[in-house]
């Protein structure tokens, strides 16, 4: 059965919602935006029609709903097919599905989100604190108001914009438009949508996160590196040393250098090695969690 | 008629994934100054009927796509209704590939149509 036609932008709206049920919620948010932009510069250029009169046309020009969403479910394949990486090779033996990921340029790619989200956390941090407490404190005053929609503005700027870098660093697919915002509507009504919207909330909420977040990754694959790397250059150091050709260092212990005995040099080069692949699997599986959790809170969920 | 709707249907969508991208790139060749995704429907909505007739929407993701491979570089502006608009223009690259796929197109209309006539 055919859903009936649509005679207000919010009809049409939710038909195409309808018909995307099941997509990705970026996808949907991008397919949302192009739409509504559309149909109210279709609006804006004829204001003598009746919204019905408007939306017939839309509909046989743009689109029918369930048509614009059938397009944009082919384009997404068809892209997420084109920018797809080669696929790795399987690795059979546990050896080499642990070693296999110094091949993998996600798991790279997330160890420097790892390094970066100390700095983006922070601002995201300071940002939302200062935006909340300055619009909290000033709301008794029209001023405060004014302050409110343009720091809630920003909010979803920010959004929008860590959601770029999480595509393009962790390859989870995000929003590449940002909500759609009405520019026609009074200012009253505009700051209760932003306020009911629980999409505002949760973003808020993930911008407060990644201060604990960036602090406990940055630390991680600072740490993981340096011990690591460590570790591997250390029995390199000491024969260097023992030959004289490098000099100072050492580790002592009451006065005595210590030195280790000729078996733990191997080992430690090993436990190195080991530990640097441990830390790309561990960025890996940060990177996941994160485009997870950016999913859920900064893209609107699917319903 | 369902069946043959279907096959057209199908025809349609094969046709028009490489078309679009052509089209757009002409379009935004040949104008004068920046146009917004609105703008460009319009005015291809006006040319007359074809493969894009109905379907205005298929236009949006692959402004976005063209964008993303560098054929179009685009500034957000400001309008008096609605919400910023976001201007397409062309780049360099992208006038050469548009160069290069004319020529493609060029050589695959005369191909289709000498076949289609069977000389």
């Amino acid at each position: 059965m055919n859903p009936p036609l649509p005679r207000t932008v919010a009809e049409y709206l939710d038909q195409l919602r309808i018909a995307l049920r099941g997509a990705d919620p970026a996808l949907i948010q991008d397919a949302l935006y192009d739409a509504e932009d559309h149909v109210r510069s279709e609006l804006a250029e004829n204001p003598g029609k009746s919204e019905a009169e408007v939306l017939a046309k839309i509909v046989t020009s743009y689109g029918a709903p369930d048509e614009v969403a059938g397009i944009y479910v082919d384009k997404e394949h068809q892209v997420q097919q084109a920018l797809r990486a080669p696929p790795q090779p399987e690795h059979k033996t546990l050896l080499g599905r642990f070693f296999g990921v110094g091949a993998d340029p996600r798991a790279y790619a997330s160890l420097f989100y790892m390094l970066l989200s100390l700095a983006t956390g922070i601002f995201y941090f300071v940002w939302a604190v200062a935006g909340l407490s300055i619009s909290i404190g000033t709301s008794v005053l029209i001023f405060g108001l004014a302050f409110a929609v343009l720091f809630f503005g920003t909010v979803r700027v920010l959004s929008l914009v860590e959601g770029r870098i999480i595509e393009v660093m962790l390859g989870e697919r995000m929003p590449r438009r940002p909500v759609y915002a009405e520019r026609g509507k009074p200012v009253m009504s505009r700051i209760k949508d932003m306020f009911v919207d629980p999409r505002t909330w949760s973003t808020l909420l993930y911008m407060l996160l990644m201060l604990p977040l960036g602090i406990i990754y940055f630390t991680i694959a600072v740490t993981g590196t340096t011990l690591s790397l460590a570790l591997m250059v250390a029995p390199v150091a000491l024969i260097l040393r023992s030959l004289d050709i490098i000099s100072g260092g050492g580790i002592y212990i009451d006065g005595e250098m210590f030195m280790p005995p000729i078996i733990a040099l191997p080992l430690a080069f090993a436990l190195g090695v080991f530990l640097l692949f441990a830390m790309l699997h561990l960025a890996r599986g940060v990177g996941r969690f994160q485009a997870a959790l950016a999913k859920n809170l900064l893209v609107k969920s699917a319903d | 008629m369902g069946e043959i709707e279907s096959h057209l249907w199908k025809f349609h969508k094969e046709l028009s994934a490489g078309i679009v991208s052509l089209v757009l790139l002409a379009v935004l060749a040949r104008a004068t100054s920046p146009m917004y995704g609105y703008q460009i429907a319009k005015q291809l909505d006006e040319t007359g009927e074809g493969v894009l007739s109905g379907k205005q929407s298929a236009l949006y993701p692959v402004l976005r796509n063209l964008e993303a491979s560098g054929l179009l570089a685009s500034e957000v502006e400001p309008s008096v209704a609605g919400p910023p608009r976001r201007y397409y223009r062309i780049t360099a690259l992208g006038r050469r590939v548009l160069d290069e796929w004319t020529y493609v197109w060029t050589a695959t209309r005369d191909f289709v149509n000498t076949v289609m006539e069977g000389t």
